[in-house]
């Protein structure tokens, strides 16, 4: 009648794992489907910007008619962020894509900041309603677009903390959660994180 | 059927008993068979030869017997508790997720998505519950939808990429109504409670079989041990008896499970209608069902368990309508128009018409369904907006017998408060609807909500703000700020409602982040007005649930005679509002006329002040629901007390009513 017992607390003990384990995959699932979708809202944000820039350039094509390379790589660079996007978007915190989107998001900004310091030189495009309306929405959507990768960014960090954590990390392999999810990082950080000083 | 909310929510409870009552019935019945099994089984084995004789012959069965009796009743008791508990913390949103539903943003540019979000938008203002986060099961062709959740505060509602594209927008209408009648009828809880009922009967048949196998498995390299053998006859029959029960159990229990679901459904079908008062749209999208090749088919894993929450029948079965957690669509659909000849229509017979309503859509985004409706109602109350501007005075009364009766559309909305809804939009200006659809600007329009009229008090305020949110969040306060404060009163809830899909799309730190601006802000006013108070405590109620797997209380079992301490606070502080001391002292003396069982005194003002407010409400929560409709009437009472209601008064009853979870739809004034 003892190994009875015995039995009874080996099958109870069991159990007590087997459901452990059941709410472990259970919140790993839903931490990952929760920065899938803190990722959507960035994908919204981040297409609106994109939309906005075609109209930017026909507006500022008006008035600097002679600055054409730089145009064609604003228009460019919205491009190979808009097909960043769509990888991104198809599988969101994975490594390669996140790189690549945000790479494509700096190249963006950089091309983006050179035009809007050659429209500098014009005060007529600078004063154009149309100019200022647009310059206005591409910075509010900025903003939109950080808040936004924060949300998704602390999502991301629940995930990678949860699955690094004991004892999850010990199924987190076996449920096929075996990988940190990717942050999303924009210009700002990446030079606040890798300061390029040099004293020479 | 019942047409009253709170007897619907009391109906609700009711089935939830029965269904425990059924529930603990079964568990004795399974606990006292394994004991018994168990006893035979033992007494009928031979006696350890090996044993000391003083224990071989002299044992008896029960010790075991009832060992084995108590580890099945912990273990279905544990198993259900463990699954219901799991199914209320992770809310609705968790069980969108786990049937692949991918989250619907309000700022979405898609056309169809926009459509659909303008229907549950304009549903949820019209029943006066926070707007839901709506789900997309992106990979689901077939046509079906589902309310998951605890309360109202943490429903989400669910649709598949079928009904979004192969409904009108009428048909969708429908189907919302339906799901949202769910919401309205309590129907969530009992589905959670299900799921939890079942679970638990579902392991014990799992234990038996893992027993089984450990012990057929393990008893063979045990066999040369002689009185091992007995041991793991009675082990081998313990695991049989839990399979066979847990068998029948789940049987069983899946029985009772669709017969609840079914009786749920026919009454959301007939509140859906109600709320619509259009048939057709609904009898419309279960033809379509019927049309379509995938039906309301779901391919998700985790179907099967949710059946009973989805819009129609999900996973496909062979088998009689007893296990059916729908009723037949043709009944159903007969139900709705009887004089239906059976016929399906073609499937995407109704394409162009839903083309025609997505252009529509993207060239009016707002208004674009008047045109196509099939009927349009020219609302009493759209005159009255009109009229609002020109002669104010008259358009801020409502009449009494409107106020008086306005406890009887709690969770009963109707056609008219749909149209009431959508007559709404033209009120509030562009920039704060998109705004209010932003993630990040939604915040901006909740605070400015609460920013005092007074300019000194605003500048502390914004003082008081800068500390605690970004500045450009300040910076798109002081641009909506102007817009806010020009609204109308009876948008103002609405459009606290309207910010919740977007607030709760935060992140947890950028909810936390908000809340400390949020009440920063009202701290620096120190004297919010009754109205303000009663909103920020709306947006923390429905906004909680989300962030800190706190729950809104569902309604207790005190009755108001109990409560008449906090019953007296939530009265006076009402009597107070607005209101010289003379009129408040006639006032509470109307509203306790309304509550003559409950010995009421009328509290000085500092006595009902916010803080004891929010005690009180806390308390009342405590209440059965028909108890908080009664405070609720007795609230209208005091208010139309005077002779006079304004509509500041009625949206303060709303959001009062809101606080004690029974949303009110808005009062309309044709409705007396």
């Amino acid at each position: 009648m003892s190994w009875v017992i015995v039995l009874a607390v080996v099958v109870g003990v069991v159990l007590l794992i087997a459901m452990y384990a059941a709410s472990i995959y259970n919140q790993l699932v839903s931490l990952k489907n929760r920065f899938a979708n803190a990722f959507s809202q960035v994908e919204v944000q981040l297409k609106r910007r994109y939309d906005l820039i075609p109209n930017l350039v026909e507006t500022a094509k008006g008035y600097m008619a002679h600055e054409r390379d730089t145009f064609e790589a604003v228009v460019n660079a919205r491009n190979a962020a808009m097909s960043g996007l769509q990888q991104a978007s198809a599988n969101p915190g994975d490594a390669a894509a996140m790189q690549a989107l945000s790479g494509a998001e700096q190249g963006l900004s950089g091309a983006l900041g050179r035009l809007f310091a050659l429209a500098e030189a014009y005060p007529d495009l600078k004063a154009n309603q149309n100019m200022m309306q647009l310059s206005e929405e591409i910075t509010s959507t900025e903003n939109k677009v950080s808040f936004a990768r924060q949300a998704y960014n602390d999502a991301v960090t629940a995930y990678n903390t949860y699955r690094q954590s004991f004892p999850p990390v010990i199924f987190a392999g076996m449920f096929g959660h075996s990988t940190d999810a990717e942050l999303l990082r924009f210009d700002s950080e990446a030079i606040a994180e890798a300061p390029k000083v040099s004293f020479n | 059927m019942s047409t009253n909310f709170f007897e619907q929510q009391a109906t609700a409870k009711k089935s939830t008993t029965w269904l425990l009552v059924m529930f603990c019935l079964a568990t004795v019945a399974i606990v006292v068979t394994v004991t018994v099994v168990v006893a035979i089984a033992v007494s009928a084995t031979p006696g350890d030869p090996n044993a000391p004789a003083a224990y071989g012959e002299a044992q008896s069965p029960w010790p075991l017997a009832i060992l084995a009796g108590v580890g099945t009743l912990l273990l279905i008791l544990g198993g259900s508790f463990f699954k219901i508990l799991a199914l209320r913390a992770g809310g609705g949103a968790s069980v969108a997720e786990s049937l692949g539903g991918v989250r619907l943003y309000p700022n979405t540019t898609d056309l169809s998505e926009r459509r659909l979000l303008n229907v549950v938008e304009e549903m949820s203002i019209a029943s006066g519950v926070p707007v839901p986060p709506v789900f997309l099961l992106k990979d689901e062709a077939g046509i079906n939808a589902f309310a998951a959740g605890y309360s109202p505060s943490d429903a989400v509602l669910g649709i598949t990429r079928g009904a979004l594209e192969q409904l009108t927008r009428d048909e969708l209408q429908g189907v919302l109504a339906h799901e949202f009648s769910h919401i309205l009828n309590g129907d969530m809880r009992i589905g959670i409670r299900v799921m939890g009922v079942l679970y638990g009967i579902l392991l014990m048949g799992f234990v038996g079989q893992l027993i089984f196998r450990t012990v057929a498995y393990g008893g063979r390299s045990r066999s040369n041990e002689k009185g091992g053998n007995n041991a793991v006859m009675v082990i081998l029959l313990i695991g049989v008896a839990l399979i066979v029960l847990g068998f029948v159990g789940t049987f069983l229990g899946n029985l009772i499970k669709a017969a609840i679901s079914r009786q749920r459904e026919r009454l959301a079908d007939a509140s859906g209608v109600q709320f619509t008062r259009n048939p057709a749209g609904l009898a419309g999208a279960l033809k379509r069902i019927g049309a379509a090749q995938a039906g309301s088919q779901l391919q998700a894993p985790n179907a099967a368990q949710a059946s009973h929450i989805l819009f129609a029948e999900g996973v496909w079965k062979n088998m009689s309508g007893l296990w059916s957690s729908h009723p037949p669509l043709a009944e159903r659909i007969r139900a709705l128009d009887p004089s239906w000849d059976g016929v399906y229509p073609a499937a995407g017979s109704n394409a162009r018409l839903i083309a025609s309503e997505l252009s529509a859509a993207g060239a009016l985004p707002r208004s674009s369904h008047k045109t196509s409706r099939a009927f349009s109602h020219t609302s009493p109350l759209a005159a009255g907006f009109a009229e609002g501007s020109t002669s104010r005075s008259a358009a801020n009364e409502v009449p009494l017998p409107v106020v008086d009766r306005a406890i009887e559309h709690v969770g009963k909305p109707t056609q008219a408060h749909v149209d009431y809804a959508s007559g709404l939009w033209p009120l509030l200006p562009d920039s704060v609807i998109s705004a209010v659809r932003e993630p990040y600007a939604a915040r901006a329009v909740v605070l400015a909500l609460l920013l005092n009229r007074d300019a000194t008090i605003r500048t502390q305020q914004f003082h008081a703000l800068s500390g605690s949110i970004e500045r450009d969040v300040v910076r798109l306060i002081t641009q909506l700020a102007p817009h806010i404060d020009a609204l109308d009163t009876r948008v103002r809830l609405p459009l606290v409602d309207l910010a919740l899909p977007a607030l709760t799309s935060l992140s947890p730190p950028q909810y936390r982040q908000f809340i400390t601006a949020f009440r920063t802000l009202a701290a620096a006013d120190g004297q919010l007005d009754l109205f303000e108070w009663v909103l920020s405590q709306i947006v923390i109620r429905h906004l909680q649930p989300h962030y800190d797997k706190a729950h809104p209380p569902s309604s207790g079992r005190l009755r108001l005679e109990r409560l008449s301490e906090p019953c007296a606070v939530v009265l006076s502080a009402i009597a107070h509002a607005g209101n010289s001391d003379e009129k408040a002292q006639h006032a509470f003396a109307a509203a306790a006329a309304v509550l003559p069982h409950v010995s009421l005194t009328l509290l000085a003002r500092p006595a009902a002040g916010l803080p004891q407010l929010r005690q009180a409400l806390n308390a009342i929560a405590q209440a059965t629901s028909h108890a908080q409709g009664r405070l609720v009437d007795a609230c209208a009472a005091s208010i139309s007390a005077d002779g006079h209601a304004t509509i500041e008064e009625v949206e303060l009853l709303r959001g009062i009513s809101d606080l004690l979870g029974c949303p009110m739809p808005p009062l309309l004034v044709d409705q007396g």
